[in-house]
């Protein structure tokens, strides 16, 4: 008993401890503005009215003129249709103060509709359109109904809309077996990369099951069955999509972003940082802003900083320090625990309701700081060292009054410490080059100044090694240095000093070229594989008759001995042996003239055994006569 | 020292003109025929070079492969080696050279390209 428990505590941190998704995909406040903007389009028929009011409504925004929407709802309506009705009657609950005129004609029409022999999407409106417009309805009728459809269009949209009915259902009714559906629907949604799900039916259908899903969870008051991940990768799929192709689609993206931002069970966080997560001096407070999926903040929610620590040194620089809300921004003083500069890895968690999805967030932040030079010596070092070096100070960002002269027996050093300008730490920046160049060529030559183990920055040199760079032009360098990083706000181009370099004049080309990197390149001739040489056709012909005279002193040889063919029986088998060994010598040109060894060892299948054959019996005769 | 060797050549001819019998000088004849024919194919791939080699490997390993069949066929012809072949006749012997000769010359005939 006692191993079983620590077993599942020992699983139970395991699964803890696995990183929880974030949302990669979500709605900013332009995505939102331009939702809204494709839903307030102006309507044409009553479809697009429906659309348009009920998914605005959705947003939590208000049509600005709600009687002329009434007035266009009431002449638009075609009584005798449910489709209609269904449009006008929801269009017209969500506009505060419309009223649709209902007969007895137009009621029994809709329960009518309320039946097995309708669709789901039939049973859908109906229902919806009943209540909307506040009239009775059997739910334990629409439950069967649905049931049946259910079983007989298997389809996603059917058991969608069945689901989205439902929810208009009276509680009492029995809606354990249709909410059973989410679950079967949940786990036909297709897992894109472990970052989206979605039907294959496309985004419209996903919106749509998670705003239905959601309304009949709240309805039953009982938590779907979706995973917290699976609610992340939905919000992945469902906001991916910035444009949308039509009404209908933005209507749903709509509803389920109303939903998945008001709903009794998950509401997923969206956390990002305003502008870029980067701290410094000038700007010590770290910024997030903490909203749903609609980009309305939440104002429920505390943040907390669980850890921050340094990317490079791994060292815990904050541990449970919380964000204080101002102006609907979270913000953090990160300075004020005085960070090194580099990269930071936060961790944070945002609590205050139980329904947050998503909400342990891992961030990156920049801290940057200001760079400065300290102690920039420059000299010229005697080789033999037999003068000692003469070392001038060059303040930042000032030069050098004298320019320096080396030769090749000379040697010109530098040397530099870069330091956080505030607290006087040293630094180790990823770009630290010295340039050299000559205004008189335009010719540049970069090196790279590297920091010994005491952080102090080294440059040399040496003229007579270097002179390749430089290509032996003597003259008048002016000396930049060069320093960079991510983290640095001033980066440095400092030009500290001119340096006049002497090389051997005998080695500086006559005229300096400038380096012909792009220019086109000599065109490659293709050599096409040469033939063999073959000897000419005399020599292989004499040969070849050549090699065939052997033939004929065999021959003469054969008659002198006295070789004859008079003991040639006229044997039936006798002769087919020797057509078949003709055959067999005639197959073997053929085979070099036409065929492949396959139809050959076929041909010679055949020939060979009749051969066989008959020379078996041949010889056998032979041996019985001899 | 040059009279004792055109004596024996002489003596070996003349000892083969005699005993050997007429069947197996039929084949001897064939022999050199095949060695000939080998011997002007070499030739050629010296004086003129290996170009075609495949040609020339089939052409010469036909010659060699012809003229070591006919070997066996004359040891197990001759009626001197009658009690080492008892149970293969002379037909057999035959029957067998022709079949290796047709494997050969499948061989070859694939090869020659």
């Amino acid at each position: 008993m006692a191993h079983l428990c620590l077993f599942s505590l020992l699983v139970l941190s395991l699964v803890l401890e696995t990183q929880a998704l974030t949302p990669t995909h979500h709605l900013t406040t332009t995505d939102v503005a331009r939702l809204q903007a494709v839903l307030s389009q102006p309507f044409t028929d009553l479809k697009s009215a429906y659309y348009s009011v009920v998914g605005l409504s959705k947003l939590g925004i208000f049509v600005a003129d709600a009687d002329e929407t009434c007035r266009f709802i009431n002449s638009n309506l075609d009584p005798s249709s449910v489709e209609s009705l269904f449009y006008a009657a929801e269009a017209s609950q969500a506009l505060s103060g419309c009223e649709i005129p209902v007969s007895n004609d137009t009621r029994d029409l809709l329960l009518a509709t309320v039946s097995e022999d309708s669709t789901a999407s039939q049973i859908h409106q109906s229902v919806s359109a009943l209540s909307a417009l506040g009239l009775p309805l059997a739910s334990q009728e629409v439950v069967s109904a649905l049931k049946a459809r259910i079983s007989k269009e298997d389809n996603v949209l059917a058991i969608i809309l069945a689901l989205q009915t439902a929810s208009r259902l009276s509680q009492q009714a029995e809606l354990g077996e249709i909410l059973e559906e989410i679950e079967d629907l949940a786990a036909r949604l297709d897992d894109l990369g472990g970052v989206y799900l979605q039907f294959e039916e496309g985004l419209e259908a996903t919106a749509l099951f998670v705003s239905a899903a959601y309304s009949l969870s709240d309805h039953v008051d009982m938590e779907p069955p979706l995973k917290e991940d699976q609610v992340i990768q939905l919000v992945n799929s469902i906001f991916s999509k910035k444009s949308w192709d039509s009404l209908s689609e933005a209507f749903s993206v709509a509803s389920a972003a109303a939903s998945l931002s008001n709903n009794r069970f998950h509401v997923p966080v969206i956390v990002s940082a305003q502008g870029p997560a980067a701290v410094s001096h000038s700007h010590p407070f770290l910024q997030l802003q903490v909203t749903d999926v609609l980009c309305q903040p939440l104002s429920s929610a505390s943040v907390l900083v669980e850890s921050a620590s340094a990317v490079a040194s791994k060292s815990a620089i904050l541990n449970q320090a919380p964000f204080t809300l101002r102006d609907g921004v979270f913000e953090l003083n990160f300075m004020a625990s005085q960070p090194a500069s580099g990269y930071y890895q936060f961790s944070v968690a945002i609590t205050g309701d139980s329904r947050f999805v998503a909400n342990h967030v891992e961030l990156k932040v920049k801290v940057s700081t200001r760079v400065a030079i300290n102690n920039m010596d420059l000299s010229v070092v005697d080789k033999d060292q037999s003068i000692g070096p003469k070392t001038t100070r060059v303040e930042y960002p000032t030069k050098a009054k004298a320019s320096f002269m080396a030769d090749s027996h000379q040697n010109f050093a530098m040397t530099f410490q870069l330091v956080d300008e505030t607290t006087g730490v040293e630094l180790t920046p990823h770009q630290t080059f010295v340039r050299l160049h000559n205004q008189k060529t335009g010719q540049e030559v970069v090196f790279v100044a590297e920091p010994d183990s005491k952080n102090l920055y080294k440059f040399e040199l040496d003229t007579a090694e270097r002179k390749t760079e430089f290509d032996s032009i003597s003259g008048t360098y002016a000396l930049y240095l060069m320093v960079g990083d991510a983290t640095l706000e001033n980066p440095i181009l400092w030009n500290v000093a001119d340096v006049v370099l002497k090389f051997l004049d005998e080695e500086a080309p006559g005229t300096i070229q400038a380096k012909t990197l792009y220019v086109p390149k000599p065109e490659i001739q293709h050599l096409f594989r040469e033939p063999e040489k073959k000897p000419p056709t005399v020599v292989s012909n004499a040969f070849t008759a050549l090699v065939l005279s052997p033939f004929l002193l065999l021959l003469i040889l054969w008659f002198k001995l006295g070789a004859n063919i008079s003991n040639f029986t006229l044997s039936p088998s006798t002769i087919l042996f020797h057509i078949g060994h003709a055959a067999m010598l005639g197959l073997m040109y053929v085979y070099w003239t036409h065929l492949n060894m396959f139809q050959t060892l076929k041909y010679l299948a055949i020939i060979g055994s009749l051969t066989f054959l008959a020379g078996n019996r041949m010889l056998a005769q032979k041996a019985v006569k001899s | 020292m040059s009279n004792s060797v055109i004596s024996v050549i002489s003596r070996f001819l003349e000892e083969y003109a005699s005993s050997t019998p007429n069947k197996l000088k039929v084949i001897d004849a064939y022999l050199l025929y095949i060695m000939m024919t080998g011997a002007l194919q070499f030739l050629y791939c010296l004086l003129v070079g290996t170009f075609p080699f495949n040609s020339f490997l089939s052409g010469f390993i036909s010659c060699v492969g012809s003229f070591i069949l006919a070997v066996c066929l004359r040891i197990q012809i001759n009626p001197q080696n009658k009690g080492e072949f008892l149970s293969i006749s002379p037909e057999r012997a035959f029957a067998d050279f022709l079949f290796a000769h047709t494997v050969l010359h499948l061989v070859v005939i694939n090869f020659i390209g």
